[in-house]
């Protein structure tokens, strides 16, 4: 073996090379360019244009507007992710294996058509509102869409599976022998659940949570069709900044915060989900 | 967590505590369903939608047509864009599996070192919000002159692939006996005749899953390619620009050849790693 690998010399570097130039050139560079643009001014550096996002308030609003879409859409997820999951975990293996599929299947088509799905869903002459007019529930259509709701409701579709998967698979390493050495010593399903099965499962809840909230911050498409333009996130604003009404400087800032914000949250999250790892 | 009582033996709850552990669970099974049922319904209700014969999106439709699927297989613009995404996608697939193979290889096996760090920067583009990429991107080809060009086009495609070639491939590799890439190597065949003869015809499996991947990324890719194509045109982009402005049912029939292209192939994919992996053993912890 010593003599093969030699004679071999095991050309390790020299095939990851074409990829590291193509990533370097293609994708490393031009985010250092952002970097740098959004940090120069006239006069050489400047902190300027970070300064005056923070001083307007349309992009301020721009801003806490996203961080609270991606609060709630995060809060949503985990209320209706966590009974599925923990649902999911107990199903007999055939069963099982048919509603994971219900959840997959979803997941592989695109953000675009799953978006646009909810306007035949929820638009004025959509399934639901004629449902709610038809039962006699409401006398005019409700305004789903092109409003937050609309926004909120389409992201929470698109995104729930993120937590739900990562949190079945995590359910399923819980060992179930912990719960009944809990019955057995008089504690009742209620407390068993909320002492030992849930702070458990905490950790995968917590890391799954943290990646919707990442992933909500860069939506684009969503907001855009569903928001009607009326429910501005990050994303649409760099969309306006770069093709609408050229200001590359704050938009190369915009995005460096976006960057940044999403770089802190992903280590949370791989903090969280090694830490699950080890135990 | 309860004790199993017999199916419909006992009706009456042995406890209170039993009674309301069941009354737990069904309200559980409840709300599990209905979030499944949320989870699936725009896509359960798109697919009747696109063979509707009537002009507004009401559900359900009234009667049945094929109208909206000749509608787009008629224009000239949605059969461009179709070709467009087509070799788009075949093009940025193949690069990104021929590219992060050798890659994937290279970090698996070799020896040198900053090899987490390259694997960190392979896998960003997945984590990363493609709107920060596309912004970069924009940039970056402005500045070279390839803005709105096919090849700065590709490029962002590639980079999209990369992390799930990288992913799959890496796993496939690492799980791959490296005591038959050494026979090779002992019986003569040089490192480019094993990878060929040996590794490939191994790995196809997750070769053609990784393939797929990164083929679907391309094929629904709207972000990116909103910022950078320029008058390209491909399915998705032009689906989204449609939308933005109006709402028109013959999107239904599109958006309906989306989901049959991407679940079609992603459940190829996946059906393929399942392969690979049984081909393989045991698949290693990940």
């Amino acid at each position: 073996m010593n003599v093969a690998s030699r004679r071999q010399a095991a050309p390790g570097f020299w095939l990851v090379a074409p990829l590291l130039a193509v990533m370097a050139l293609g994708f490393n560079l031009p985010l250092v360019l952002m970097l740098g643009k959004s940090v120069v001014g006239e006069s050489g550096f400047t902190l300027q244009h970070f300064v005056e996002i923070f001083q307007v308030p349309a992009y301020l609003k721009v801003l806490f507007n996203t961080f609270r879409i991606a609060l709630i859409t995060a809060v949503c997820c985990v209320l209706l992710g966590y009974p599925l999951a923990y649902w999911l975990r107990r199903l007999p293996s055939r069963w099982q294996l048919l509603a994971l599929a219900a959840v997959v299947i979803p997941f592989w088509v695109s953000i675009l058509v799953r978006t646009y799905a909810w306007i035949v869903v929820l638009g004025n002459a959509g399934m639901v509102n004629r449902s709610l007019l038809g039962f006699g529930w409401i006398d005019s259509p409700i305004a789903f869409l092109y409003n937050e709701l609309g926004v909120v409701i389409g992201t929470i579709n698109v995104l729930l599976p993120f937590l739900v998967l990562p949190l079945f698979a995590a359910m399923l390493k819980i060992d179930e022998r912990l719960l009944r050495a809990a019955e057995t010593l008089g504690a009742s399903n209620w407390t068993a659940f909320w002492r030992i099965f849930f702070p458990l499962s905490l950790p995968a809840l917590a890391a799954g949570a943290i990646l919707v909230f990442i992933l909500t911050l860069g939506f684009f498409i969503t907001p855009a069709i569903l928001g009607g333009g009326r429910v501005p996130m990050v994303a649409n604003m760099l969309d306006l900044l770069v093709n609408h009404l050229p200001n590359w400087e704050l938009a190369s800032t915009i995005s460096t915060v976006l960057l940044g914000v999403t770089l802190v949250l992903f280590v949370m999250y791989l903090r969280l989900t090694t830490r699950k790892e080890e135990a | 967590m309860t004790v199993p009582t017999g199916r419909g033996t006992l009706a009456a709850p042995a406890s209170t505590g039993e009674a309301l552990a069941r009354l737990h669970r069904w309200l559980v099974a409840g709300a599990a369903v209905g979030v499944l049922a949320f989870l699936c319904l725009p896509v359960l209700i798109v697919i009747p939608m696109s063979f509707s014969n009537s002009n507004s999106l009401r559900f359900p439709p009234e009667g049945f047509s094929m109208r909206w699927y000749v509608q787009v297989f008629t224009d000239e613009r949605w059969l461009l864009a179709m070709r467009t995404s087509l070799l788009l996608a075949a093009l940025s697939s193949t690069l990104a599996l021929v590219l992060g193979s050798f890659a994937a290889y290279g970090i698996t096996r070799g020896r040198f070192p900053g090899k987490q760090l390259l694997q960190s920067n392979f896998i960003s583009p997945l984590i990363i919000p493609s709107v920060v990429i596309a912004v970069a991107l924009y940039f970056a080809l402005a500045k070279v002159g390839l803005l709105g060009s096919f090849a700065g086009l590709l490029l962002g495609h590639t980079l999209l692939g990369v992390p799930y070639v990288v992913l799959i491939m890496g796993v496939a590799i690492r799980s791959f006996d490296i005591r038959i890439e050494q026979v090779a190597f002992t019986l003569g065949a040089s490192w480019f005749t094993m990878f060929r003869r040996v590794l490939v015809p191994n790995l196809l499996p997750s070769t053609a899953a990784a393939w797929i991947f990164a083929f679907v990324t391309s094929f629904d890719e709207v972000v990116i390619t909103t910022f950078v194509a320029g008058t390209h045109e491909t399915v998705p982009k032009r689906m989204f620009n449609d939308l933005v402005l109006q709402v028109n049912p013959s999107i239904t029939a599109i958006a309906t050849l989306l989901i049959a292209v991407s679940v079609g192939l992603m459940a190829l994919a996946a059906g393929l790693v399942q392969r690979g992996r049984r081909r393989l053993g045991t698949p290693p912890v990940n």
